[in-house]
């Protein structure tokens, strides 16, 4: 079985270009030892002088055609390995005409002329500078023609599917025609110009002889055991168990099947089975082109479902077929809709993408119930198998290293990125630069291509409480308005004040997006550094960023704060400077600290070089939070004033030092002071 | 001896082994890379790349070539159309058949000549746009592939030329 470029998602890799460079030097090559470098010729089919263009391309066409379908039937090469164009009835008609008017007018079409202009012909680098204005005009005509460029969209069509034959008898009477036309340009040419040097030759007469016979062979092609000689007769038979519908013993039978649940294939299942490469599964993305694209399971292909029935023709009950969306009532309903049409290997995910994601890919630590130590590991596992490229489009599992492009900051994600990493990174696609400067700051000068966002946009009032961060789904809209998507590795860059990097980096915690780090050093190290700056807006294209399903399992309130200061068990660091701590200084209702509460400024994990603030080695940090601390699993509440502060620590403990159970009180001592009920120590009064 | 033109057409391949050429460089292209031959799509992607020098932000913020980013060149097609242009010249050189000339009919303008071709061009460069597709990527691939678009693409083809024909044949009067 051959492995294409395509079929391996591989065709924007350098190996792909230089394969398409070889191919197109053949191309040419044949095409102008096809005389083809000449309009003269070219045009001489429109008038029967010369019909050079028939005999080559008929000649290229049937060849190529009766080739592919030994290689697809005998099995050496599978249909999904292969592009197939859609096809798009207005637009094709349409242009087709168009195109026709061009190419008579011009004499040439964008390969012969490639040609053309290599041979030294004015007019092909004419006609080429104006199908460059062509494309232009397209382009910006777009938003007009756009409606004409879908006009028709019918999926994937065979031809022969529509006339009811199979792909051989298509391909033998397709034959025939092209040899008829053989004949019947060398009679033109003999009778207009008293060339047809070929009619009745041995050569003519023995090419025909073989297409035809080529043509023939393709009726007795032994099935393939993919089943993909089958899958090309799929006419014949689509319409048969069509017509089998109304078959009341087989409805019985499927919803039979509907109710023993036997058409579902649980998440943790499928995610095994992917990892563990099953032969012969085929899993299919039945969500739009914007949201396969933004995200999918690594290895599914994406098929609209009114393209399901003949794309999925070849792997009619040839291994396994599993249908996902977002939820399970469009998969559920392609699924009765396709065992309708005979597949009798098609499964649907139960809970679909949300629960898969929430089954398989959400991280052990956002879980509420505890997991066993292989659960984690499986987990882990299956995080890094379908949580791998930085950019949105997976690629199969054969291209493990076109997968991962990025080496990973430091000690893995979240964590710090250097400045040297960040530099070496520029430019890749899915990275995203978060700039949390000030706006004059960052419209100065910033790192090429990054991002700006105001802290603000991310808190707001909740149930009260100023300054807390925003819902998911709120953030999740700036995300979408940012242009990001989950499966985006985020830099986040302040200039002098990580705190601000890890309020930022709470927003993806909240978000369950673990791709962030946090740049070490910030801008000012950038600066010095010499890296590179400039001050351009970077175009952004809006996305959908999806909340996650369930709120984050971090953040705690009062209550849960309340409840472990009576109980006790659990840390509470105020991270607040020791004054506020002390009641010495205070902007709120209320001076001092909650009981029990101990004091780590905020300020004391990181060290201040000239402008460059960095977080303190993880050895210095490590030693001072385990006299804090009694041990990694120890349930530790952080705050501060308002939250922001305590994000600090919370990456530190949680992402820098691999704390397990560290929580968030965002609202803080803002809100702890102003409800009297609270118990406090007060100013002056001894910490206990 | 009317002119160059028939002597050329004596001495290049015969038309179906060239044909069958083209049909073995096809099978390769669907074996190797999974994809058909395209030319159109490497014009448009220069195309974007030119768009793109002149007029930066207003190209990457277009709904069509805005779709391909800041590197449109950066593309498989890209890299057969420089192929195909030096498999044409290493078969131009070796057939010895390079010679600078605007072809046209004997008693034809330059002008028209080249007005016709500059007018066509915009047509095809536009419609292949719009059919996904040129001669090779859509009529001789999708072709090849038996697809019903790129079949319906190719007769229309011949269908507008054919119609056509007659309005532009002053061009090639000798």
């Amino acid at each position: 079985m051959i492995e294409t470029f395509f079929g391996q998602g591989a065709l924007s890799t350098a190996s792909a270009h230089l394969a398409a460079l070889v191919i197109g030097v053949f191309f040419g090559f044949a095409l102008e030892q096809a005389g083809f470098g000449s309009s003269r010729r070219l045009a001489g089919i429109f008038y029967f002088r010369d019909m050079a263009v028939l005999k080559v391309m008929f000649s290229a066409l049937v060849t190529a055609m009766i080739g592919l379908g030994y290689l697809l039937g005998l099995g050496w090469i599978h249909p999904d390995q292969l592009y197939f164009m859609p096809t798009v009835y207005g637009a094709q008609i349409f242009g087709g005409l168009l195109f026709g008017v061009g190419f008579v007018m011009s004499g040439w079409c964008p390969g012969t002329a490639a040609v053309g202009v290599a041979s030294g012909k004015i007019d092909a680098l004419i006609f080429l500078g104006g199908a460059l204005i062509g494309s232009v005009l397209f382009n910006e005509l777009f938003p007009i023609v756009k409606s004409y460029y879908t006009w028709g969209e019918s999926g994937v069509l065979f031809v022969y599917d529509a006339m009811g034959l199979s792909r051989a008898a298509f391909a033998f009477w397709l034959t025939l025609v092209a040899v008829g036309c053989f004949w019947g340009s060398e009679y033109i040419e003999r009778k207009k110009s008293g060339a047809g040097l070929y009619w009745n030759s041995p050569f003519l007469r023995t090419f025909s002889t073989a297409l035809v016979l080529a043509a023939v062979g393709l009726f007795v092609v032994p099935a393939a055991p993919t089943g993909t000689a089958a899958s090309f007769s799929g006419a014949g038979e689509h319409a048969s168990s069509m017509s089998q519908t109304a078959n009341a013993s087989q409805e019985s039978k499927l919803l039979a099947t509907v109710d023993a649940a036997e058409d579902h294939v649980e998440p943790e299942a499928l995610a095994d089975l992917m990892l563990a490469g099953e032969p012969g599964l085929l899993v299919v993305d039945v969500r739009s082109p914007e949201e396969y694209a933004q995200f999918h399971l690594r290895g599914a292909v994406h098929i609209p479902l009114p393209e399901l029935a003949p794309r999925l023709a070849p792997n009619k009950n040839v291994g396994t077929i599993v249908l996902y969306s977002n939820g399970m009532t469009h998969p559920a309903q392609a699924r009765d809709s396709l065992a309708r049409l005979g597949f009798r290997n098609v499964f649907i995910l139960t809970d679909g993408l949300g629960g898969f994601a929430e089954r398989c890919l959400k991280p052990v630590s956002l879980r509420m119930r505890a997991t066993t130590p292989e659960q984690s590991a499986k987990i882990a596992s299956w995080r890094t198998y379908f949580l791998p490229a930085a950019s949105g489009s997976l690629s199969p599992p054969a291209h493990a290293d076109t997968a991962a492009p990025f080496p990973l900051p430091e000690r893995g994600l979240p964590g710090l990125a250097t400045t040297e990493w960040l530099a070496s990174q520029l430019g890749k696609p899915g990275l995203k630069i978060l700039d949390v400067r000030t706006q004059p700051e960052y419209n100065t000068r910033h790192i090429p291509g990054s991002l700006f966002v105001s802290l603000e946009s991310f808190r707001g009032i909740v149930k009260g409480v100023p300054s807390m961060l925003l819902p998911s789904r709120m953030l999740a809209l700036h995300l979408s308005q940012m242009g990001m998507t989950p499966s985006d590795l985020v830099v986040i860059v302040t200039a002098d004040k990580p705190h601000d990097a890890t309020l930022a980096g709470m927003v993806f915690e909240r978000l369950g997006h673990d791709r962030y780090a946090i740049l070490n050093g910030g801008f000012n190290q950038w600066l010095t550094e010499n890296r590179p700056v400039d001050s351009v807006l970077p175009a952004v294209r809006e996305s959908v960023y999806m909340p996650p399903v369930s709120a984050d399992s971090f953040t705690v309130d009062a209550a849960a704060v309340l409840e472990a200061v009576q109980q006790g068990g659990t840390v509470i660091l105020d991270v607040r400077p020791e004054d506020f701590y002390l009641g010495k200084k205070s902007d709120e209702a209320r001076a001092g600290h909650i009981p029990g509460a101990i004091n780590r400024p905020f300020s004391d994990d990181v060290a201040k070089t000239d402008t460059i603030v960095r977080f303190k080695p993880v050895q210095e940090l490590q030693a001072a939070y385990a006299k804090l601390i009694p041990s990694k699993d120890s349930r530790v509440i952080i705050h501060c004033r308002t939250g922001h502060q305590a994000s600090q620590t919370f990456f530190v403990l949680k992402r820098l030092l691999g704390y397990r159970n560290v929580l968030w009180y965002d609202a803080g001592w803002t809100e702890w002071a102003a409800r009297p009920e609270l118990p406090i120590v007060a100013a002056g009064a001894k910490a206990q | 001896m009317k002119n160059t033109t028939v002597s050329s057409v004596t001495t290049t391949m015969n038309p179906y082994l060239a044909g069958f050429l083209l049909g073995l460089t096809l099978l390769g292209s669907f074996l190797f890379l999974g994809a058909g031959l395209g030319a159109s799509g490497g014009l448009a992607r220069m195309a974007a790349q030119i768009e793109g020098a002149l007029a930066p932000s207003h190209t990457l913020a277009s709904e069509y070539f805005g779709n391909w980013g800041h590197t449109p060149l950066r593309y498989y097609l890209s890299y057969m159309l420089l192929g195909t242009f030096c498999g044409g010249l290493l078969s131009a050189l070796r057939s010895n058949r390079i010679q600078p000339q605007l072809e046209r009919g004997r008693s034809a303008s330059a002008g028209l000549r080249a007005g016709l071709a500059l007018c066509g061009g915009v047509l095809v460069g536009f419609s292949s746009r719009l059919a996904q597709g040129c001669t090779s990527g859509q009529a001789l691939t999708g072709g090849a592939m038996l697809l019903t678009g790129s079949l319906l693409f190719m007769v229309t083809v011949f269908l507008g030329g054919y119609g056509a024909a007659y309005f532009v044949r002053r061009q090639w009067d000798d």
